[in-house]
């Protein structure tokens, strides 16, 4: 079991001075790398931080690597970071970096960061943000709070935010003194407002609300006073997604002068300032109590002037009603009497008419009666009671009686004599 | 005859004038025609009586 050849053997640090002797030599200029940041890993003691940096691909961990970025490194990208992201260095960003590799005996293999690009990852949370705002449109919710029906009077509000906020206080300043004296009644739902944690918090809190939904009218998120630092948590999809789907409305009061987030975006109403918001919700206060000024203000003025005004022309309408329906009785009762009259006028002339003709009549019987023919001078001659009209019906020894109107005569007959013509 | 309508009345009114002024009422019918003439007519004028205190009557309620 002996070996011929001579065994060449290294200590540990031989090993690790050839190893850091390579990388070196291979890797002797720092170059740019792509990473996502998954953990800071800042130590506040010694101002020192040591990020884990991993790459993904759909979801999985294709590489990960320790990493250091010094005190002095750290501050002077930090601040960079806060003027052009307005965000800190933090856990979970896309970061393009300046890194060279080294090689330590004790430590082993790690990468320094020497500087991060931060326009790269402003860029990334913009692409963020633009991803957050098309997911919602192409789901359809974006609009979706702003279709919710916005009570009357905004008097109970879930307000999420923390109780040391100034941008709290100022609203619930503007809330309280109002000189109008309206009352607003309001719960708070303490969350963090800002920063990496924000997004859980404020989630946590809105499901709590939306469970006593019915006892709120409307939600409102307020923060301020915190600078313009930290505010990418509200271009969260989550979180902007769950905000557009609220089933009461939410209003915004963030408190900042950066580009408006999603969150602020897909509410029913975002005001600038938490104060502004005080001032909306007073103003819709105040639009509805000036309504119900005016009503009241109709009702006293107006009303009675109108109920008078109706009451004159329904007494026109009854006077013409009245006159209309006296009109038509007053002509039928003329008509009848009309006809009664000329009933009384025909019946008279009809009796008149007969009576004449019963005149006339008589007057024609009167001339034909014999009496009146004797006193024209002529006479009538009887035998024996019979009436004699010719020479033939004569008895000659009988005797005749003449008739005169005034009495008769008795006679006998000498002789008869015969019309040659007769 | 009680049944008998304003409307009813004043056309058999009408039509017993129509005939009369045409003279072709017979002597014997006359008195007959003109009673019931009268008849109609005083059923005419209690129907427009009653009708007129009636509206009256309907017309003072509505005033207010």
């Amino acid at each position: 079991m002996s070996d011929p050849s001579p065994k060449k053997i290294f200590s540990l640090s031989q090993v690790a001075a050839s190893i850091k002797k390579t990388i070196a030599e291979r890797y002797s200029s720092a170059f740019w790398v792509k990473a996502e940041m998954n953990k800071l890993n800042h130590y506040s003691h010694s101002g020192h931080c040591y990020p884990d940096l991993v790459e993904k691909s759909e979801g999985k961990i294709i590489a990960e690597m320790r990493s250091v970025l010094w005190k002095g490194d750290y501050q002077n990208i930090n601040q960079r970071f806060l003027n052009v992201l307005q965000e800190p260095l933090k856990d979970g960003i896309s970061v393009l970096m300046l890194v060279s590799i080294s090689f330590d005996a004790v430590y082993g293999i790690s990468l320094r960061i020497i500087d991060i690009d931060p326009s790269f990852s402003l860029g990334e949370l913009t692409r963020e943000k633009q991803e957050t705002i098309n997911r919602l449109k192409q789901e359809q919710l974006f609009d979706n709070n702003r279709k919710v029906s916005f009570p009357l009077l905004p008097k109970r509000l879930a307000i999420v935010s923390v109780e040391t906020s100034k941008g709290l206080a100022d609203f619930l300043k503007i809330i309280r003194n109002n000189h109008w004296g309206y009352a607003f009644e309001h719960q708070l739902f303490p969350a963090l407002l800002q920063g990496d944690k924000a997004v859980i918090s404020i989630l946590a809190q809105l499901t709590l609300i939306k469970e006593n939904h019915l006892n709120f009218d409307a939600v409102a998120l307020i923060r301020g006073g915190g600078g313009d630092v930290g505010l990418s948590c509200y271009n969260n999809y989550k979180l902007a997604k769950e905000l557009a789907n609220f089933p009461l409305p939410v209003l915004t009061g963030i408190g900042h002068s950066t580009n408006e987030t999603v969150c602020e975006m897909v509410a029913f109403k975002n005001a600038i300032t938490p104060s502004e918001l005080a001032d909306f919700l007073i103003q819709r206060f105040h639009e509805f109590a000036v309504s119900v000024i005016e009503a009241e203000t109709f009702l006293t003025t107006r009303i009675p002037s109108y109920i008078s005004e109706k009451k004159i022309e329904i007494h026109q309408l009854i006077r013409q009603f009245q006159l209309a329906s006296h009109n038509l009785l007053r002509a039928q009762a003329t008509e009848l009497t009309m006809m009664q009259n000329s009933l009384k006028m025909l019946v008279r002339q009809t009796f008149q008419t007969e009576k004449n003709a019963l005149k006339s009549a008589e007057q024609q019987v009167n001339l034909l009666h014999p009496d009146n023919v004797l006193k024209r001078g002529f006479s009538i001659n009887y035998q024996k009671g019979k009436l004699i009209k010719s020479l033939d019906d004569i008895d000659t020894e009988e005797e005749l009686i003449i008739q005169f109107y005034d009495g008769e005569v008795i006679s006998s007959i000498k002789q008869l004599k015969k019309n040659s013509n007769g | 005859m009680d049944k008998i309508n304003y409307e009813g009345a004043f056309e058999e009114l009408k039509n017993i004038i129509t005939h009369l002024e045409r003279g072709d009422i017979a002597v014997d019918e006359l008195a007959e025609k003109v009673k019931r003439a009268a008849q109609l007519i005083e059923l005419c004028k209690t129907k427009l009586t009653a009708t007129e205190e009636e509206v009256n009557k309907v017309i003072a309620s509505m005033e207010v």
